[in-house]
């Protein structure tokens, strides 16, 4: 396995500036998330990384190795694309096979590795069919296999799940972990579903309008935000915001024109120690199980409150949210993180 | 239910009845024609059972047309698929120039046979032609394309292509937007060449459009009449006499209905026959969806 090393990565469509001066070291066989909402770069940084496209200007090195203008198929890479890419005129072993095949490996070899990955993937009984008779799962198995096949330095995985059911795709979320494990790979994934990217990677990325806004473990990224878009971006519900001049008893940083909640720092009841964040009547009440999202209407905004699901008050009552001081975020006028 | 079917048929009458009135009645009536003989200028006929088919089938200028029709298909159907399949393909890697030169490919389709046979009878000129006098610049001697036996077919042919390629150009464009840049993607990092994508991703994915082009192309190129009638009028040496041509010569300067009809039927038989095999060869080779 080799590391990937992106050192001031530009890219230009036309007068556009896709990616701006953007570097990330990733290192051998760790996995990597690039989260970010639509037309960060996040899917364009993948393809300059896959050869399908070339930098402006920046260095990519794969395994210590320049591949600026290295063919796609001989920077040792292998992609999983978002609508699968399965050639529908071949059967699975046809469409798994294919690298090996025009690689010019000997046919018992090739046979050989195409039903060790339909057996790691439990594809064996499926490997005579067309694309075309395969369930969405199925299918993504059958590119993850296609990819597997080529045994290459680094996977490539582009949404690979967003055209799952929701079911489908907590299934294919642990079948990815655990063939990274098994396989012990690099792996850089591209996603825009935060809980894929928590779930799954060692270390994210998140990208917005083009640059990388924090890196860093999933847990260190969501406990420990660095901007305002990285505190909204990571975290299901996302994280509350109001402003700080508004915060009685508390001593705001000098800076600081936001403060960031997380849905579950907030009370409804009152203890020693907390801060009050203000009152309002509950305007909505979403019961998933467990937990309930309580949405407390305050006179300029809406806080939403995670709570345990029995402790939710009753729709139109009047409600008073608090939290503890170390729960609060604070962020000035550029939605930089200031303490 | 009763009703909805009366409404049915009511509403397919506008396109039934020409179709019932201009080409079934015709060809039931050219096919019971071809068992009849009939005098010139007359209705008068008298049956004679299979003796047109008799005829035709002793005629060594039947199955010399039979041979000129079969050349002129295959001088016709493989260049113009090649070139159009060639030229789409060009033309889908350069989306800029696609838009211009997709136009000026199709601007041969869209003028009458006619035209552009006159236009090919000006360039063929022997003496006057551009295309001699082009050659000529070259330093070649060019032959009298429309009168010199060996050569007319294959200018007949030459002018058929010319009118022909924008049209299927305009078909493999359209298949050729069906092929997802994902395949040619994914085809990349496997490690397939320019070669190899075309091979084993695009003609696969875009077989269904080859097979239909190719079985128009072929019916298309049986039933070419116009430029052969204005180019060369079946000769030099009856070398450009296709069945279409001596068909309508049968029929309309001999006054041999009978005779005519039999090779009409014939001629569909013929057709349809390609068609079939192709349809068989199609559904193992095409690939659909």
């Amino acid at each position: 396995m080799a590391g990937v090393e992106l050192s001031k990565i530009r890219k230009t469509f036309g007068g556009t500036t896709v990616l701006h001066e953007l570097s990330l070291s990733i290192r051998s066989g760790e996995f990597v998330a690039l989260v970010g909402g639509s037309g960060c770069g996040k899917s364009t940084l993948l393809r300059l990384v896959a050869g399908l496209d070339e930098p402006t200007a920046g260095e990519i090195k794969i395994g210590g190795r320049v591949v600026n203008g290295v063919g796609a198929k001989d920077r040792g890479v292998a992609m999983v694309f978002q609508n699968y890419a399965l050639y529908p005129h071949m059967s699975v072993r046809e469409n798994m096979s294919f690298a090996l095949r025009l690689a010019g490996l000997p046919a018992v070899e090739v046979a050989a590795r195409t039903a060790e990955a339909a057996r790691m993937l439990r594809l064996d009984e499926h490997l005579d069919k067309k694309p075309g008779q395969l369930s969405g799962g199925q299918k993504q198995r059958v590119a993850m296999g296609r990819a597997m096949m080529r045994r290459p330095e680094v996977f490539l995985f582009d949404e690979p799940l967003s055209n799952l059911d929701a079911q489908l795709r907590v299934q294919m979320r642990a079948e990815i972990s655990r063939l990274h494990r098994r396989l012990k790979s690099t792996v850089i994934y591209v996603t825009h579903d935060q809980v894929e990217a928590m779930t799954l990677a060692d270390r994210i990325a998140v990208l917005r309008d083009g640059r990388i806004e924090q890196v860093g473990a999933p847990l260190d990224v969501y406990h420990d935000p660095q901007t305002k878009f990285v505190a909204s971006f990571i975290g299901t519900p996302s994280m509350n915001f109001i402003q700080a001049a508004g915060l009685a008893g508390v001593n705001s940083p000098k800076d600081a024109v936001d403060v960031g909640i997380r849905p579950e720092r907030i009370q409804l009841n009152s203890a020693p120690g907390l801060i009050r964040l203000g009152s309002g009547s509950v305007s909505l009440v979403e019961t998933l199980g467990a937990t309930a999202l309580v949405h407390v209407a305050l006179k300029d905004r809406e806080l939403v409150i995670a709570t345990p699901a029995g402790g939710a008050p009753a729709l139109d009552s009047a409600a008073e949210a608090w939290t503890e001081p170390s729960a609060l975020f604070f962020f000035d006028a550029r939605g930089a993180r200031v303490s | 239910m009763k009703g909805s079917r009366a409404l049915a048929c009511a509403l397919l009458l506008p396109a039934l009845a020409p179709l019932l009135l201009f080409t079934v009645y015709p060809a039931l009536q050219s096919l019971w024609l071809s068992f009849h003989e009939m005098a010139p200028f007359s209705r008068d006929t008298v049956s004679v059972g299979w003796e047109n088919y008799r005829l035709l089938w002793s005629s060594p200028e039947y199955w010399h047309c039979v041979r000129v029709s079969c050349l002129f298909t295959l001088y016709t159907v493989i260049p113009s698929l090649a070139l159009s399949l060639g030229l789409a393909l060009a033309l889908d890697s350069n989306p800029w120039f696609q838009g211009f030169f997709r136009t000026v490919f199709l601007l041969p389709v869209s003028i009458s046979s006619a035209m552009a046979a006159m236009l090919w009878l000006f360039l063929y000129n022997p003496t006057a032609g551009y295309l001699n006098f082009t050659l000529e610049r070259l330093g070649v001697s060019g032959p009298n394309w429309l009168g010199d036996p060996r050569w007319a077919l294959v200018a007949v042919a030459i002018a058929t292509v010319w009118k022909e390629l924008g049209f299927n150009i305009i078909f493999f464009l359209a298949g050729l937007s069906g092929v997802p840049q994902e395949l040619h993607e994914a085809a990349t990092l496997d490690g397939a060449g320019w070669w190899s994508r075309l091979r084993h991703v695009t003609l696969p994915i875009l077989s269904p459009t080859i097979f239909f082009t190719t079985v128009v192309s072929i019916v298309n190129s049986f039933q070419s009449f116009g430029q052969i009638h204005i180019l060369t009028g079946g000769g030099p040496a009856g070398e450009t006499d296709t069945l279409v041509y001596n068909l309508y010569r049968d029929a309309f300067v001999h006054f041999r209905a009978g005779y005519a009809s039999a090779q009409a039927v014939i001629l569909f038989l013929i057709i349809f026959a390609a068609t079939a095999i192709q349809f068989r060869i199609a559904r193992s080779k095409a690939h659909y969806g």
